[in-house]
């Protein structure tokens, strides 16, 4: 199974709980800024975008199965 | 499809404000969602319930967020009770100042008054802990932070105790809150730009409204939600860390040997003891929830503290375990209305966990003592009889 994350950036208020779930697949920029690194996942990714996606506290990002 | 389940339980007495865990978890074995007559109102009770009503704002609205018509009334327009389309919009100016981003520059300054706080009571050797800390400690930066000064620093525990305690159903705490409330309304309502600290993010939000970026005469309902929600939940929160820490000693010694855990820890002390235990939201629709039907319409209950502590989401929920790392809980509520003020209270958290496991080996307390509130469950006094500094 894969699947591709997707982020509703107007709701994004840069809380970084997702960077620290999946620090291989996003990042907060020097802005804050959340910027994802790995649109595109499976395997072990496909669990840490999961575990991302369930700690975002305003519910801006999303997993769409590919 | 079937009708709730009804339990003759009153989620507002004296007895379950105080100490709310047994009937949590009456209630949750029950069913996700119970209806209690004596309410008039339909509690969610379970993790996955909560966080799905949470997330889906069509259905169960924030209209009714509080639980009595003339709150529900007075807060119309507001970013806390209002729905997507509107509801974004005005979130966006809520938060703006206190996205992480925005709060980057203040984490070395909270960091430093929570060091100097906690170093001051540690030489004391015995405090009590609720004025001289976790009142004080946010008292202090909010103050700062919207621009507070003079008589409204000096009103803002009441107003902020009473802007929370009429957000309950018409009983007696909500009757004598109403008028302190009103105060706070009334300032609020008349704030002038020039009456905040140049510099600040009440002075900002001016700014905006002179820029044109929001309405004309919203700046004081925003002031207003600042000083609503940022006071009481995080006095709540400071004085359950020193609580929690003082009833388990083995969990302040794991975190002074791990200074990693200090955002975990803050985590499970929000999800152990929530500081918010029931929020409000109506239904839009004939809902099914758990299996059972709930009509258009009805009055919703969040449980917050019920889902925080549902087995079918933690393992052992009744142990604090710092270990834990719950960043899932709900104390924060979660989706579009997620606690616009986390960032900061965050901040705020973690400076203390940090400055009492930097400073702290072990400390004794007095049992807390808590009183009847309608919507937060904070400590009214703690005494700490003695501190083994580190």
């Amino acid at each position: 199974m894969s699947g591709r994350i997707e982020l509703d950036r107007p709701r994004c208020e840069g809380h970084g709980l997702c960077e620290e779930a999946a620090p291989r697949l996003m990042h907060l920029d020097d802005d804050g800024d959340l910027v994802i690194d790995v649109e595109e996942v499976d395997g072990a990714d496909l669990e840490a975008a999961k575990a991302a996606v369930r700690v975002c506290p305003v519910a801006a990002l999303r997993l769409v199965s590919a | 499809m079937s009708t709730p389940l009804e339990s003759d339980i009153d989620i507002w007495s004296d007895e379950i404000v105080v100490d709310p865990y047994p009937a949590y978890a009456e209630l949750r074995e029950q069913a996700g969602v119970v209806h209690l007559p004596k309410n008039d109102l339909y509690v969610l009770t379970r993790y996955d319930v909560i966080r799905d009503a949470l997330g889906d704002p069509a259905t169960f609205s924030s209209t009714t967020l509080g639980f009595n018509p003339m709150v529900n009334e007075a807060l119309q327009g507001t970013s806390l009770a209002s729905d997507p389309p509107m509801h974004t919009q005005l979130r966006a100016t809520l938060s703006e100042n206190l996205t992480p981003r925005a709060l980057r520059g203040l984490k070395v300054v909270i960091d430093e008054k929570a060091e100097k706080l906690v170093a001051e009571l540690v030489a004391a050797g015995s405090f009590e802990a609720i004025d001289s800390l976790a009142r004080a400690f946010p008292l202090e930066i909010v103050a700062d932070l919207i621009g507070f000064s003079g008589h409204v620093k000096d009103n803002m525990l009441r107003w902020g105790q009473a802007a929370m305690q009429v957000l309950g159903p018409m009983n007696q705490r909500t009757q004598e809150s109403f008028p302190i409330a009103g105060e706070l309304y009334g300032w609020c309502s008349s704030v002038k730009a020039e009456d905040l600290t140049p510099g600040s993010i009440g002075r900002g939000i001016f700014d905006a409204e002179a820029r044109g970026d929001i309405p004309e005469g919203t700046a004081g309902h925003i002031i207003h939600q600042y000083l609503g929600a940022g006071v009481d939940t995080t006095i709540a929160s400071i004085g359950n860390i020193v609580a929690l820490f003082g009833r388990h000693p083995e969990q302040l010694e794991i975190v002074c040997e791990n200074p990693d855990l200090v955002p975990a820890a803050f985590a499970e002390v929000l999800r152990y003891w929530v500081p918010i235990h029931i929020w409000g939201r109506t239904t839009t629709r004939e809902v099914e929830i758990d299996g059972y039907t709930v009509p258009k319409g009805a009055q919703i209950g969040l449980l917050i503290g019920a889902g925080n502590r549902d087995p079918r989401h933690y393992e052992n929920p009744d142990t604090f375990d710092v270990r834990r790392n719950p960043t899932d809980h709900l104390s924060f509520g979660y989706g579009p209305h997620g606690c616009a003020g986390q960032g900061l209270a965050r901040l705020e958290g973690h400076a203390i966990v940090s400055a009492l496991a930097r400073q702290v080996q072990s400390i004794t307390i007095s049992e807390p003592v808590r009183v009847p509130s309608n919507m937060t469950r904070s400590i009214e006094s703690l005494r700490v009889l003695e501190v083994v500094a580190a």
